[in-house]
């Protein structure tokens, strides 16, 4: 539908009038502002790259996230998810020397999925077998997943010279290389864009896929449908989570190359963000995800040639989240319903309104 | 005086009142009757300040209401009883009613307090409350009601306006319920009740106005009017009842064999006590009772959604698709409102097997299966795609019968099927049982319901559920108030 196109633009819009105030409180020129935030995020070919690489990790965990929330399970733990995945990664990146490049792409890459796969697991079954709350436990396993990144950088994997608290950079046959250098545009965008139709299939051409959507939209009636949501729960957090640490896995595969601490800027929160922009929808996470991107890629020109600090984009961030969100209630739904003769008692309220079961 | 002047509302292109005039007077109880989707619940709505209206007003002794606000027409005196229960299922019954008017206190929540007042009130009104303490989510449908009646009353309005309130009473509890409103009336009060039972709007109502898709189309009193006038002024044709089929069933092996059925709840307090009983081939079977005696728990077990402490359920014939339940709360636990009416058709599985291959869903297979049981059950729906809760009451059931048969299993089980639904949509409903059980393929339903003149109507055979027991009655008993004493718990 239109309206759910048009909104998300509607709301950047609505920021940039909200925040251009603030700017010229602060004595800036909202206009150099915003055209540096342009600029600097698709100013150049270069620029458009780096937006590109900046908004992969955010389509994986956008991903994770949409999947996740589409069954109304809440999980927060794509951060945590991605972290583990990416432990797995750069543990076993520096053993892969020996195998052929795409062998070795497709085992770091397989760690990734398999490492953020079991975090995500371990809070579905929590959530299946002993009615743990989802978000409790994902946000949790958010820090113990952090901790371990810690551990192993000062630990078991530190670089052998231990000098620094980083990994061993991951073997040449297992990195993901650059196609346009100096550009840094790889294959993790592709590979995050074939992923996201094939979540779109999942969620909306598949049995299985069906069924999560009932057991998002109405629990109970689910389970008098004999949909059994117990291993539907366990197999969904896993699947979220293996798409988070296939996020992570790619970003050690081609950017970082190796652990270190704080790895995530955070990836998993921002991907909540990405995800209720895109509406839950797989194929808006892309560009919900490359708008949050280049948001976050503006900002550093913003900073340098207008002197705004770059947190003024998180301000920015939270904004267009704050009124896409507001834009969603009822004034919304009531014009929707005078175009279209929507339901008038159905609780259709979207599915972001519902809160989880506490 | 309660007055509605020309009062027009439209949903999208749905004119749902048409320029209604309505009037009540104090001391009178008022019944508007009308099939669902006539306007009733709209015009309620309107006049409780839930729903703007797009054009005219509402007066209440002269003053004219503020439209579209509920905290308005409270402040006036008007307090409304809705259909589907607006309590608060894992609350308290105190803190439920705490909402209501009964909490005077200034910021301190005092619960005692409210309790001791709804006690009084419920006292003079001549119902007990539940224990201290309890959960709403355990209580029966008729002591919900209760509730909802309760803390509208606490508000001490002019006017309280009871949308379908008998719809979950069992005819045991009616009577009570029926003295209730006369009681109220007896205040001065105004009461508008309402109703598609026309028995009982016959006879507790001073007047009755007749709601036809969103148009009045009579005003009248019980002296001057009968049942089978109101139902024809109400759908604009006489619908005849389904015969009932009374000859004995074929005595074929049973379909659904239930054996010592027993389920304990956590408190360990016995919901379903030894249940026994056989349903035959092209049999329909009625299980009557009140509320509460474990139709619920029955229905979920049957479901699959809850495990039975001990006991044998068997279905000849078929694997876990040869059995379909309608749950009784059809916008809770039978259909999906904001998923379109092709994809809660799929939600039974044997259809949804039918439209997937491989894991793919051929949703186009969907659509076109939608669009021929919307054909075939008369649903009243633009189409496939829309959203189950853009449906009136009676066609969210048709779509749910219609899903059912069209599953194909060996035995339907319909909890409190046609609950709230009008004479035409119940009639469409009751024939098609009728079908699926008279079909040469021989399929068998179980009707479970607190409506004792539906199952008298289209059951061959009568079970009674009191306490979680079921009982058989003898074939030939057919005197509902002898039943009605049976499904109290009275020995046979």
């Amino acid at each position: 539908m239109l309206s759910s196109i048009a909104k998300p633009f509607a709301a950047l819009a609505l920021a940039a009038a909200l925040i251009s105030i603030v700017l010229a409180a602060l004595g800036a020129s909202p206009i150099g502002v915003f055209a540096a935030l342009g600029e600097g995020a698709f100013g150049s070919w270069y620029a458009c790259a780096d937006t590109i690489v900046k908004s992969t990790p955010l389509v994986f965990t956008g991903l994770a996230v949409s999947l996740a929330f589409s069954g109304a399970l809440w999980n927060i733990g794509a951060d945590g998810q991605l972290t583990i995945g990416a432990i797995a990664a750069g543990a076993i990146g520096p053993h892969l020397g020996n195998f052929p490049h795409a062998i070795a792409i497709a085992i770091i890459l397989a760690a990734g999925a398999l490492g953020g796969a079991v975090w995500g697991a371990v809070a579905g079954w929590l959530r299946a077998r002993r009615d743990v709350n989802e978000v409790i436990s994902t946000i949790m396993l958010n820090f113990v997943a952090v901790q371990a990144l810690s551990w192993v950088v000062h630990g078991p994997l530190m670089e052998p010279s231990r000098a620094y608290p980083t990994s061993s950079p991951i073997a040449r046959a297992a990195q993901l290389e650059f196609y346009f250098a100096p550009s840094r545009i790889n294959l993790g965008m592709i590979l995050a864009v074939a992923l996201a139709a094939a979540c779109y299939l999942l969620l909306f051409r598949t049995g299985a896929g069906f069924e999560l959507r009932a057991m998002g939209r109405n629990r109970r009636a689910a389970t008098f449908f004999a949909i059994r949501i117990p291993a539907l729960t366990l197999w969904v957090m896993a699947l979220s989570g293996a798409l988070a640490g296939l996020g992570g896995a790619v970003q050690i595969s081609a950017i970082s190359h190796r652990l270190y601490e704080k790895l995530s800027p955070g990836w998993g929160f921002e991907a909540i963000a990405v995800a209720l922009v895109a509406r839950l929808n797989p194929l808006g996470i892309i560009p919900a995800a490359i708008l949050f991107g280049a948001l976050d890629n503006g900002s550093q020109a913003m900073q340098r040639t207008q002197g705004v600090s770059p947190e003024l984009v998180q301000v920015i961030q939270g904004l267009v989240i704050l009124i896409i969100l507001a834009f969603d209630t009822p004034a919304w739904s009531g014009l929707r319903e005078n175009i279209f003769g929507a339901p008038h008692d159905a609780a259709a309220a979207a599915p972001l309104a519902e809160m989880p079961d506490a | 005086m309660l007055r509605a002047n020309a009062i027009t509302r439209r949903f999208g292109r749905t004119l749902a009142l048409d320029a209604v005039d309505f009037e009540a007077l104090p001391g009178e109880i008022h019944a508007l009757v009308g099939e669902n989707g006539a306007g009733k619940t709209t015009l309620m709505n309107v006049l409780a300040g839930s729903l703007a209206a797009d054009h005219g007003e509402a007066v209440l002794d002269g003053r004219r209401l503020q439209s579209g606000s509920p905290r308005a027409a409270l402040a006036a005196g008007i307090a409304a009883v809705h259909q589907s229960p607006m309590l608060f299922e894992r609350m308290t019954w105190e803190e439920n009613l705490a909402l209501g008017g009964f909490d005077t206190g200034a910021g301190a929540l005092d619960l005692d307090a409210v309790a001791a007042r709804a006690r009084s009130l419920a006292a003079k009104l001549g119902f007990e409350m539940p224990p201290a303490g309890a959960t709403v989510e355990n209580r029966s449908v008729a002591e919900r009601v209760r509730l909802e009646v309760l803390r509208a009353l606490s508000f001490n309005p002019r006017v309280l306006i009871l949308d379908e309130p008998t719809s979950v009473l069992a005819p045991s509890e009616l009577a009570a319920f029926l003295d209730l409103l006369r009681s109220l009336r007896a205040d001065g009060r105004i009461v508008v009740m309402i109703t598609h039972k026309l028995a009982e709007a016959i006879a507790v109502a001073d007047r009755i106005t007749v709601l036809r898709r969103g148009r009045v189309v009579a005003r009248t009193t019980p002296a001057d009017t009968s049942e089978a006038q109101l139902a024809g002024l109400m759908i604009g044709e006489i619908v005849t009842q389904p015969a009932a089929s009374a000859a004995p069933p074929p005595s074929g092996a049973p379909v659904l064999l239930i054996e010592n059925l027993t389920l304990d709840d956590r408190t360990g307090r016995r919901i379903l006590d030894r249940l026994s009983f056989r349903v035959a081939a092209g049999e329909i079977v009625g299980i009557a009772g009140v509320d509460g005696n474990g139709q619920t728990e029955l229905v979920e077990v049957l479901a699959g959604v809850r495990r039975p402490s001990s006991g044998k359920v068997t279905l000849h014939g078929g694997s876990s698709g040869a059995m379909a339940v309608i749950p009784q709360n059809r916008d809770l636990d039978g259909l999906i409102l904001d998923m379109r009416l092709w994809e809660n058709l799929i939600l039974a599985r044997p259809l949804r097997e039918q439209v997937t291959s491989h894991g793919w869903l051929n949703v186009s297979r969907a659509i076109d299966l939608c669009r021929q049981l919307i054909d075939r059950f008369r649903i009243r729906a633009p189409g496939p795609e829309t959203l189950a809760g853009a449906l009136s009451g009676g066609n969210r059931q048709r779509l749910e019968v219609a899903r059912a048969i069209a599953s194909r299993p060996r035995v339907i089980v319909a909890h409190n099927i046609c609950r709230g639904l009008d004479l035409a949509a119940t009639a469409d409903v009751h024939r098609a049982i009728l079908d699926f059980a008279s079909a040469p393929s021989g399929g068998a339903a179980v009707l479970i319901s607190s409506d004792l003149d539906e199952l008298l109507a289209i059951c061959g055979r009568l079970l009674i559920i009191s306490r979680g027991k079921i009982r058989e009655t003898s074939p030939g008993q057919r005197d509902p108030e002898r039943l009605g004493l049976l499904m109290a718990g009275a020995r046979d």
